[in-house]
């Protein structure tokens, strides 16, 4: 093993530019032009990635075919800005007998913790708080913990100050599904603008 | 046959004192005002059974003295002999501090003798309880020699060995009345042997048929059947506390002996509870009540002791405890999850997912963690629900609806007989109509569209086809 495999197994380093192959593999997300963007060919496994959209409810149509696809353990939801509608999850395959959503308020970032560390969750979804370094860092650090995929919902006003999440995207909705513009990510470079199609 | 016998030599102070750590001085007093039998921490101070109490609190001014409570000591044997039931399905009691279990079966399933005995004394010496086990082939042989704790070993492999082991006892080790003690010390016999030694009629004529018969069953001559203990269908178990508890967070200690309790309680009925109610005893004002609920039902105390930690860091107690009590009366049969044929085969799975949800619960309220289901209504408002998570629904996917409900329909602007919101909508062409609800108290006439905001949006709006008409937003697609 040499050193270059070493560093890139570990999360926790910022390594300006890796090759794709040494990247850890990605979960798909569903949508092949954002598989193709991101570096590891899909939403870079047990860590946070930050989307950053207008309203706190942009973006979810984005995460979901992912999560679909992880169906052998749960789904966590805290704090969403309004309740999920129950027919369109099911319709776009997520499995509602393993979701649960979580009214945390303050404590949502305590929730997301032990969801992620848990290791019996797929993914946690999380909306609103306030969020500075170390607090992310720990969201991070669970997410590893646990394997888990952690999406943290922000507004684009967060974009300004860094972040730990190894993976930031800008969501914009339009007619035809998303603008995507990826703000950062680790190993690879950020700036691609990307247009998707609204999933399902 | 394998019996063993569990002798609580003190259960009278066990009773009281297993709800306090061990550093306490504590006795129990006799109606004589004499000590009848004290803990450790009180002996350090040179209390003695056969004390004066008087005496004894000028040895030590913390002493406390309880009166014996019979009834609590009863209520205690019964309340082990349901966690014995875990080891064997044949408990017995034998009054007034001894159970009997028929462990013939239970030897090989728990790895054998020696370590059966590990595990019963270690989960009685966990539950708070002093106890001398012994391993003998006949349930009498077996309590006289717990009782006299003499002989080589609490292992009596057979007959022979047990009565090599009652032989040099004194008579007085086989609880004989006091008459009957007199007459044969009377007769010259002072150890088991020489009464064992005698010829049985004659022994027979002279003590009366009922004590011959007991001899024999001791021995195992005769057969000596055991009435099985039936463990109730509920758990309910109290531990009064020596001295008042002002902490919640000092309660766990108790908390978790009565866990242990229930937990062997469970375990022998293959049973696992979602419900627990817990009681909260005061002197001077009304009982704290709290109840714990899980997803799941679950018998392990471990994790009922995590859920109970979550709700006793943020309980205030409105006054010190007294009492603790608990009850689970709500069994459900436990289904064991099935073990992996290759073990470390399944890394990631989601066994953890109700222990996680209890915690959050237990955090943060039990509402807080809801669960999403379907209801096969057109109605977009009355197509889900709110669930206990984990429960499976049935009712219609749509695809083509928004991932967002809002939980009221928000009016829209209209200008120039189009919606506007931020600027006006642009309507798609597809329409579709809901009308229906016609039978309860909700009906609904809308047409749905589905529209696209100036900033790009695709959102779900409405026209009212009833009453005052007009444009409502209903979802977002976010």
């Amino acid at each position: 093993m040499n050193l270059q495999q070493l560093l890139a197994r570990r999360t926790d380093l910022w390594q300006g530019q890796v090759a794709r192959e040494l990247a850890p593999a990605g979960v798909p997300t569903g949508l092949a032009a954002l598989d193709q963007a991101l570096i590891g060919g899909g939403w870079p496994p047990g860590s946070l990635t930050e989307l950053l959209g207008d309203r706190p409810g942009d973006g979810f149509g984005l995460v979901l075919p992912a999560l679909a696809r992880l169906q052998s353990r749960w789904l966590v939801l805290v704090d969403p800005p309004l309740p999920p509608f129950a027919p369109a999850l099911a319709a776009r395959g997520v499995a509602l007998e393993r979701l649960a959503v979580v009214s945390a308020g303050a404590r949502g970032a305590w929730a997301a913790e032990q969801g992620l560390r848990s290791g019996a969750c797929a993914a946690v979804l999380l909306w609103g708080g306030r969020w500075d370094d170390t607090a992310l860092r720990r969201l991070q650090l669970a997410a590893a913990t646990g394997d888990a995929l952690a999406f943290l919902f922000r507004d684009p006003d967060a974009a300004r100050a860094p972040s730990p999440a190894p993976l930031r995207l800008r969501v914009q909705p339009v007619p035809s599904g998303y603008r995507v513009t990826v703000l950062k990510q680790r190993g690879g470079r950020g700036g691609a603008v990307l247009s998707l199609p609204a999933a399902g | 046959m394998f019996w063993l016998a569990l002798y609580l030599p003190h259960l009278p102070l066990d009773v009281l004192g297993r709800a306090c750590a061990d550093d306490l001085p504590l006795a129990i007093g006799t109606q004589a005002e004499r000590i009848l039998s004290c803990n450790p921490a009180a002996a350090a101070h040179g209390i003695r059974p056969g004390l004066k109490v008087g005496a004894a609190r000028a040895l030590c001014a913390q002493l406390r003295v309880q009166p014996r409570r019979p009834a609590a000591e009863r209520e205690a044997l019964e309340r082990l002999a349901a966690w014995l039931m875990r080891f064997t399905s044949l408990v017995s009691l034998a009054p007034p501090r001894s159970l009997l279990l028929d462990v013939a079966a239970s030897l090989r399933l728990f790895g054998g003798a020696p370590s059966l005995l590990g595990q019963v004394g270690e989960g009685v010496a966990a539950l708070g309880y002093q106890g001398r086990l012994v391993l003998a082939p006949t349930p009498l042989g077996a309590l006289v020699m717990a009782i006299r704790q003499g002989g080589d070993g609490p292992i009596i492999p057979d007959g022979p060995a047990l009565r090599a082991a009652l032989d040099p006892l004194p008579l007085a080790a086989l609880g004989l009345r006091p008459r009957e003690l007199d007459d044969l010390t009377a007769m010259g016999l002072r150890r088991v042997a020489d009464l064992l030694r005698l010829p049985r009629a004659g022994l027979r004529t002279r003590l009366g048929p009922r004590r011959v018969d007991w001899l024999e069953r001791l021995l195992g001559e005769a057969p000596d059947p055991r009435l099985p203990f039936t463990p109730p269908a509920e758990y309910h178990g109290c531990l009064e506390l020596p001295a008042e508890v002002e902490l919640a967070s000092a309660l766990v200690f108790p908390c978790r002996r009565l866990l242990a309790e229930l937990g062997g309680f469970l375990l022998g009925r293959r049973a696992g509870v979602q419900r627990l109610d817990w009681h909260l005893g005061h002197a001077r004002c009304a009982d704290t009540r709290l109840h714990l609920g899980a997803i799941e039902p679950l018998a392990d105390p471990e994790r009922w002791l995590e859920l109970l930690r979550g709700h006793l860091e943020q309980l205030d107690l409105p006054a010190p405890v007294r009492e603790i009590g608990l009850a689970a009366t709500e069994l459900r049969p436990l289904n064991p999850a099935a073990g992996d044929l290759f073990p470390g085969c399944a890394a990631a799975d989601a066994s953890g997912g109700p222990g996680l949800l209890d915690r959050l619960r237990a955090r943060l309220g039990p509402d807080a963690v809801c669960g999403l289901a379907l209801v096969a209504d057109h109605r977009p408002e009355y197509a889900w629900r709110w669930v206990e998570p984990a429960e499976v629904s049935c009712g219609i996917p749509r695809a083509d609806r928004p991932l967002w409900l809002l939980p009221q329909p928000q009016p829209l602007a209209e200008r120039a007989g189009r919606p506007w919101l931020d600027g006006v909508l642009d309507l798609g062409q597809e329409r579709e109509r809901i009308d229906t609800g016609w039978w309860d108290d909700h009906p609904v006439a809308r047409d749905y569209f589905v529209a696209t905001s100036r900033r790009g949006e695709r959102l779900w709006v409405y026209r009212e086809l009833k009453g005052r008409g007009g444009w409502y937003l209903h979802g977002r697609f976010g």
